[in-house]
């Protein structure tokens, strides 16, 4: 019986290494896209975060305090002023069109309204039409502004004779010490590369997984399929998917050993944890293929409706907006996508360092996962002794 | 045939073709899908799905070593804001990392034994905070809501000093803050989630869709070995360049409804910005849609099957968002990148209503993404007359070897 089953497997297994390299899609589909991910995105962030974006500067008063000001923002991590407008409006329509993320105000008489006591304030606009540019610079001008006035603090202070061990005291009671756990730079990459890399491969992995089967039934080879593995579902699936397993695991497992050892990104505990993960989660997206192709043994909506649940695998993964701060009906879906899964274990293994018992429970419905094409056995036998479904 | 009669029949030709090609489109159900199913529920789907704009009440844990009528206050003040809300008050940084870890906390903040101490004395007190950087929207929200108390719990304690040197009044004041700033966010004044992604979704969902429903239609008739039925026999010559505008034509009047939907009724519908002119919407749509259609019409042709398209270049949609600039800003993408998302007519039309409906430009403002479009849209005409020829000849070449072999037989 058993033996039956592996030669099943073994003939399955021969008959999809021909079929991988009679088209290119295979190819394509299975490595080249990662590939291009690969050096996508690890080229895209490797700043981490936008560093010098241009802003404006609309300085009305042109007086060495508010040149000085200028400077020093220019000196900031974030900012670079790339213009010197006239007016408010000018600097408006240069926002508009994207060449500037911000712009800072200075009035006419600012530098004598200060040295007179008469508190001027310091106007920044910030474009947060594109959030991330608008958040960054809001935080970089505060800051170069906070220190503007604290310097201006200090000299007040001096002057009217107070003890310098208390100036600080005054400018600044209390101080925030604030730390970024795990991601201390707030890298982008991290945050992002972590999630997108796993999420292009389970978009792959899907519509592979639903080709493969699919065009067999599209081509009216499903019965041969069937028949070249002693008419048995489970040698005929395992056959044909055990290579993309395979190739799927080790495209997950280099892109592990990018982020974690090339880009050196957070890995608190050891790496073989989400290697583990990753074999496990390639299985899960596999399984989930076979039942959306057993669902529907029609090739092109079962890549349609295959492409819709991967796109939305981004969204409830939970990384970009957080699960919990959805909808209500929406949370209980987002159990339903394994890269949930992957991410608590990500979370949990890589970026905070949790003893692994938090992340059994994941481990678990990530297995589980392994049942669903049990639901469609008898489908996929049927369409396959049967091919009685639409070509197109 | 005078010119007047030959302009007529090829208007008829046009015509003709272009009824023929609804009917090609409403007939494959997969392109229906793709068209019309998609465009109407994606961009409500992903709306509804982002409605909450941004995080409230984040649950936090707090350590409060002081334990005194100051540290009270503090804490109270945090819990107050919208951002967070305390879930759990521990009384060690062993318990609160506990409960980090196991993630029913998404930051922590730790008030140390001393802080009470020295606010009295006169020195600096520290707050330390920890955040959950798995979202950055987690780390937003706690030190947005920890800066702003700990500021305004700043405040009074400067006064108290200022008074307790002799400064007091007036002159306080202006020592207080000698320079007030105030930074205003323009065009999403909430820093909402959807208000800033949901409109450069709502633009890739039409280009992708485009492109996915083209590629079918393109595949399928690459199946069935129809290319040369593009072209009937009575307008073999010069008949090409009809056969594209006329069902360029198809695509661009479905898709200026749809658009109407997406890009107008659902950031109404869905409340996100919306300041611009519809009008100058739809004149940017114009070259987008023609761009993006003799885009996806020349690439099209190199699809084998139905389904080769969607299974090679869904990821794609994902790449175009980035490369659009919209979250990492276009003026921090590296040369190269930058150079190859000028292929792609998404870049520019993203921007570009972007510049019109979120920040209220005009035509003016877009002058550069709308020419670009329009180089765009003359290009990949060419390029789509161009591979309609090779097709159709490549078929009729196939053909008459297929009518030579049977004529030897």
């Amino acid at each position: 019986m058993l033996t039956r089953i592996f030669s099943a497997i073994r003939n399955t297994l021969s008959r999809e290494f021909r079929r991988m390299v009679s088209r290119p899609i295979y190819l394509i589909g299975i490595v080249l896209v990662m590939v291009f991910c690969f050096v996508f995105f690890l080229t895209f962030f490797n700043e981490g975060q936008p560093n010098k974006m241009p802003i404006a500067i609309v300085d009305k008063d042109n007086s060495a305090l508010s040149r000085q000001f200028a400077r020093n923002l220019n000196c900031t991590q974030q900012a670079d002023i790339v213009m010197n407008v006239a007016t408010h409006t000018e600097a408006r329509q240069e926002m508009q069109k994207g060449n500037i993320y911000a712009f800072v105000e200075i009035d006419k008489g600012f530098a004598r309204e200060v040295l007179s006591n008469r508190r001027p304030t310091l106007k920044f606009y910030v474009n947060n039409g594109y959030l991330i540019a608008g958040s960054l610079l809001l935080k970089d001008i505060s800051y170069m502004s906070a220190l503007t006035s604290g310097a201006v603090q200090r000299q007040v202070l001096r002057a009217k004779g107070v003890e310098e061990n208390r100036i600080m005291g005054i400018i600044q009671p209390i101080v925030l010490d604030t730390h970024q756990v795990g991601n201390p730079w707030a890298n982008y990459g991290i945050y992002l590369l972590n999630v997108l890399l796993p999420g292009v491969l389970q978009l792959m992995i899907l519509l592979m997984t639903v080709f493969a089967i699919g065009v067999e039934f599209k081509e009216r080879t499903a019965h041969n399929w069937l028949e070249n593995a002693g008419n048995s579902v489970f040698a005929a699936v395992t056959g044909k998917l055990l290579p993309y397993t395979i190739i799927f695991t080790l495209m997950g497992i280099i892109s592990n050993i990018l982020l974690y050892r090339l880009m050196q990104y957070p890995m608190n505990s050891s790496i073989w944890w989400m290697f583990l993960t990753t074999f496990l989660y390639v299985l899960a997206y596999q399984a989930v293929g076979v039942l959306f192709i057993g669902i529907t043994p029609v090739l092109r909506d079962a890549v349609t409706l295959t492409a819709f649940y991967g796109l939305l695998g981004f969204t409830f993964a939970g990384f970009t907006f957080p699960i919990e701060q959805l909808p209500s009906m929406s949370r209980i879906f987002s159990d339903l996508f394994p890269i949930r899964h992957y991410f608590n274990i990500y979370v949990n293994q890589a970026l905070h360092g949790t003893a692994v018992q938090l992340s059994v429970i994941s481990f678990v419905a990530l297995l589980a996962f392994n049942i669903l094409p049990l639901f469609v056995y008898h489908r996929l036998k049927n369409a396959a002794i049967l091919q009685n479904y639409p070509v197109n | 045939m005078s010119p007047l009669q030959k302009w007529i029949s090829i208007a008829k030709d046009i015509i003709a073709i272009y009824r023929n090609e609804f009917k090609v489109v409403f007939s494959d159900r997969g392109v229906v899908i793709i068209f019309i199913i998609a465009s109407l529920v994606y961009p409500a789907l992903y709306c509804g799905l982002y409605r909450n704009e941004t995080l409230v009440n984040t649950p936090i844990a707090v350590v409060d070593n002081s334990a005194t009528a100051q540290s009270r206050k503090l804490l109270r003040q945090i819990d107050a804001t919208p951002d967070v809300a305390i879930a759990m008050h521990c009384t060690s940084m062993d318990e609160a990392q506990k409960a980090f870890d196991s993630r029913k906390v998404h930051g922590i903040v730790n008030i140390p034994a001393d802080f009470d101490k020295k606010l009295q004395k006169n020195e600096q007190a520290t707050v330390s905070i920890y955040c959950d950087m798995s979202s950055f929207l987690y780390y937003r929200a706690l030190l947005q809501a920890c800066n702003y108390s700990v500021l305004d719990m700043g405040k009074e304690i400067q006064v108290q000093r200022l008074n307790a040197q002799g400064i007091t009044g007036e002159s306080a004041e202006a020592v207080l803050e000698p320079v007030p700033f105030q930074g205003i966010g323009l065009y999403n004044g909430g820093m909402g989630f959807a208000s800033f992604l949901m409109p450069a979704i709502l633009m890739l969902i039409i280009h992708q869709t485009l492109f996915f429903g083209i590629s079918m239609l393109a595949g399928t008739s690459r199946e069935e070995n129809r290319f040369h039925v593009l072209v009937s026999s009575k307008l073999h010559r010069g008949g090409t360049l009809r056969v594209i505008l006329a069902k360029a034509a198809c695509y661009l009047t479905m898709y200026l409804i749809f658009s109407y939907y997406i890009l107008v009724l659902v950031p109404q519908l869905f409340n996100l910005p919306h300041i611009g002119l519809s009008v100058d919407i739809f004149k940017m749509l114009i070259p987008f849609l023609l761009a993006t259609i003799f885009f996806s019409m020349t690439v099209s042709v190199f699809f084998p099957n139905r389904e080769t398209g969607m299974i090679l270049f869904l990821f794609f949609s994902l790449i175009l968002l980035f490369l659009s600039g919209i979250s990492w800003p276009q003026s921090n993408i590296n040369g190269f990148w930058k150079v190859f998302s000028w292929m792609f007519p998404a870049i520019h039309g993203i921007q570009a209503y972007i510049k019109i409906n979120t920040m209220g430009g005009t035509l003016h403002t877009i002058r550069y993404e709308y020419l670009n479009l329009w180089i765009q849209t003359g290009i990949y005409l060419m390029t789509t007359v161009i591979v309609y020829r090779w097709q159709i000849r490549k078929s009729s070449d196939k053909k008459s070897i297929l009518n030579e072999t049977s004529m030897l037989k």
